[in-house]
């Protein structure tokens, strides 16, 4: 939040889905959130599940269900806005300037074509090359996500490699245009602990080589740590945080952001650490009035009951809470 | 895939053996005397017995058995007690007619079904997916006598644009054998597009959920892409094996539209043979259209496993 205003690539203002059910209930997946994502840098966005992560990233990929799914607020991609632009214009710029890759690698490859087709139709899309310039791109890609024999790799189908190989099939795909933003959906999460931290290092390299701006959506403030230069705090559809990371780790100023970092993740165990908080997650589809977090805060008090906004707290922090700045409550 | 080729083979002789055994027992439990029906109306005590004593009708049924079994297997069916020829001969000419029909009931069938699926799945739960199913469920409850008799009423009485009846080879005049087969063709696919549309659908709409959907638009896939590469090439595969299985109903299947439309193919030829006790014909028939039945389920599997880069290796 430093940099001029001319790095960023994405900038997202008061975003909002709605979920409208055949039954006619409406559910506010996302709610007011806002972030910005600067060239070259990584943003993670942390949050329990069910917090609107996904649908976060979905709304700015323009992928969601045309119908049912309501979103407003602005997204604006290397100046323009995704939200006002046309399908064909968004067709055009998903696989090419905005790529994302997912949370299953298991299953978002196509089981009937050969990863070398899933990862040459991606170019052959954008860009007007011959197949067989088209081919020995996607090989190149295969070697740049150091997946080894790349050309006999090629020819394979997606169920001959395991969940990291097709997570990093995915990635070349994601890559192969050159993207301006990737946005990485928990791509470790369904991955075995030495093949996330391979994937998360490649990444690494991969955003120094290109250049590309990529948004980190995950569980694990463990890999926001380790990969991320700025962080957004989802809970329940609603930003409560931002901040850098160093700041964040450093000082949390939202008590939900104090409840993840205190129950950080020992080595043993990795899952499910987000709801070592007490209490469950608002339903969404009649969310609390006034602060979301307050039915599991220690430090509710009477103003709680009113919803705080999004505000600065420090420079270049923002947090979405009445008692902020928090150093006065350590105790 | 050897392995699967291997298997059916091997399930192909006892398969065939009880069915065999099934109409050839079947048969000689139905009321009346071939040897009766053929000698006619004098119903000479010395004609019967010549009779009997010709088609072995005096001896015990599984020596009858036996001996027909010996005959398939030298490649003789027997000969119609009816029309004196050999029933390979008859299987021969009718074959081709019922073929025929059955190609092209199938083109219509996977052409409305798989058509009309895909459309209601992309459009699910939308005004036209209402409508398809509608249509489908039509398609499927409605009889194919009273759909046939419809059709011959309306274009070929009332326009006057088809003939009503009969057949003519494509290899005579395939314009005629055209005209002469759509509407029967169309009857008999109109009942299975129903069946094949539900089951695209169904699995056109998993496959459209699926994550590797999701992964094409990603890329930045046209619409047509998405739904016609990725979901269709995932979700065709089941359909592949309905329609062969559908194909194998069709070649017996086909008695009532082809009796209706007077349509010379195997479910008339079966149909009289029934009636004249011509009992050679009725079992060459059948052992012709199981056999087909069952090459037909191997062709599906090994579609299946063509279509399907998991199962190859
Ligand atoms: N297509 C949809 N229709 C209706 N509700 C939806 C749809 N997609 C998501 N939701 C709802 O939106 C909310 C946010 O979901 P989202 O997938 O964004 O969570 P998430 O933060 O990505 O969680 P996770 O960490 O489990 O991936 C959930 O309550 C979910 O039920
Ligand atoms: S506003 Fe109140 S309830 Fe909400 S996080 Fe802050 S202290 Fe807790
Ligand atoms: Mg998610």
């Amino acid at each position: 939040m430093t940099d001029a205003p001319a790095d960023v690539v994405l900038e997202v203002e008061d975003l909002a889905v709605t979920f409208e059910g055949p039954d006619g209930r409406r559910t506010r997946a996302v709610d007011g959130v806002g972030f910005s994502v600067h060239r070259g840098r990584t943003l993670g966005i942390v949050g329990e599940s069910g917090c609107g992560k996904s649908v976060t990233s979905l709304a700015v990929m323009g992928l969601l269900p045309k119908a049912g799914a309501r979103v407003s607020g602005r997204v604006v991609f290397d100046g323009q806005d995704l939200l006002a632009a046309s399908e064909r214009t968004m067709r055009d710029l998903r696989g090419d300037r905005l790529a994302m890759i997912f949370q299953e690698p298991m299953t978002s490859l196509n089981p009937s074509y050969t990863v070398g087709d899933q990862i040459m139709e991606v170019l052959l899309r954008h860009r007007s090359m011959s197949r067989a310039a088209a081919r020995e791109r996607a090989i190149e890609m295969l070697r740049r996500v150091r997946i080894p024999t790349p050309e006999q790799r090629f020819d394979d189908y997606p169920h001959r490699l395991s969940g990291g190989m097709r997570q990093r099939v995915m990635i070349a795909m994601a890559l192969a245009c050159d993207p301006g933003l990737l946005i990485a959906d928990e791509p470790t999460t369904a991955l075995d602990v030495t093949i996330q931290a391979q994937i998360l290092e490649l990444m690494r390299g991969l955003r120094e080589e290109t250049g590309a701006a990529i948004v980190l959506i995950t569980h694990d403030l463990g890999v926001v740590a380790e990969v991320c230069d700025e962080v957004v705090v989802m809970y329940a559809g609603q930003v409560v945080e931002r901040a850098s990371v160093g700041d964040l780790f450093a000082f949390p100023q939202h008590p939900y952001t104090v409840g993840l970092l205190g129950a950080l993740p020992r080595f043993d165990e990795r899952r499910d650490r987000l709801s070592a908080i007490e209490g469950a997650v608002p339903d969404m589809s009649a969310p609390p009035s006034g602060c979301r977090f307050a039915a599991r805060c220690p430090f509710r008090i009477d103003r709680c009951a009113e919803l705080p906004p999004l505000a600065p707290v420090a420079p270049g922090r923002l947090s979405r809470c009445w008692r902020a700045p928090l150093e006065a409550l350590a105790a | 895939m050897l392995t699967v080729i291997s298997k059916r083979l091997t399930q192909l002789v006892p398969t065939l053996f009880f069915v065999s055994v099934l109409i050839f027992g079947l048969q000689h439990l139905l009321p009346g005397d071939p040897a009766l029906v053929m000698a006619g109306e004098e119903r000479d005590p010395v004609v019967i017995e010549q009779i009997r004593r010709q088609y072995r009708l005096d001896q015990p049924i599984p020596v009858q058995y036996l001996h027909w079994v010996r005959g398939v297997l030298s490649g003789d069916l027997g000969e119609s007690m009816r029309l004196k020829e050999p029933v390979l001969d008859l299987v021969r000419q009718k074959l081709p007619v019922t073929l025929q029909l059955a190609v092209m009931s199938m083109i219509v069938a996977l052409v409305l079904g798989v058509t009309l699926g895909i459309l209601s799945a992309v459009y699910r739960g939308r005004t036209l997916d209402h409508l398809v199913n509608v249509v489908g469920l039509a398609g499927i409850s409605t009889p194919n006598f009273w759909l046939g008799i419809m059709m011959i009423l309306f274009f070929a009485v009332e326009l006057g644009w088809l003939p009503a009846s009969g057949y003519v080879s494509p290899f005579e005049d395939w314009r005629q054998s055209l005209a002469t087969t759509i509407m029967p063709a169309f009857v008999l696919g109109n009942s299975i597009a129903g069946v094949i549309m539900r089951h695209t659908r169904s699995a056109m709409i998993q496959a459209l959920d699926s994550d590797y959907v999701r992964t094409a638009r990603a890329k930045g896939l046209s619409e047509g892409s998405v739904v016609l590469k990725h979901a269709m090439r995932n979700a065709l595969t089941p359909v592949i094996t309905l329609g062969a299985l559908e194909f194998g109903t069709l070649l017996s299947g086909a008695v009532l539209t082809e009796q209706i439309f007077s349509i010379p193919g195997f479910g008339k030829l079966i149909v009289d043979a029934v009636f004249n006790r011509d009992y050679a014909v009725v079992q060459g028939v059948v052992l012709v259209t199981a056999t087909t039945y069952i090459a037909l389920n191997l062709l599906a599997d090994i579609g299946y496993i063509l279509v399907n880069p998991r199962l190859r290796a």
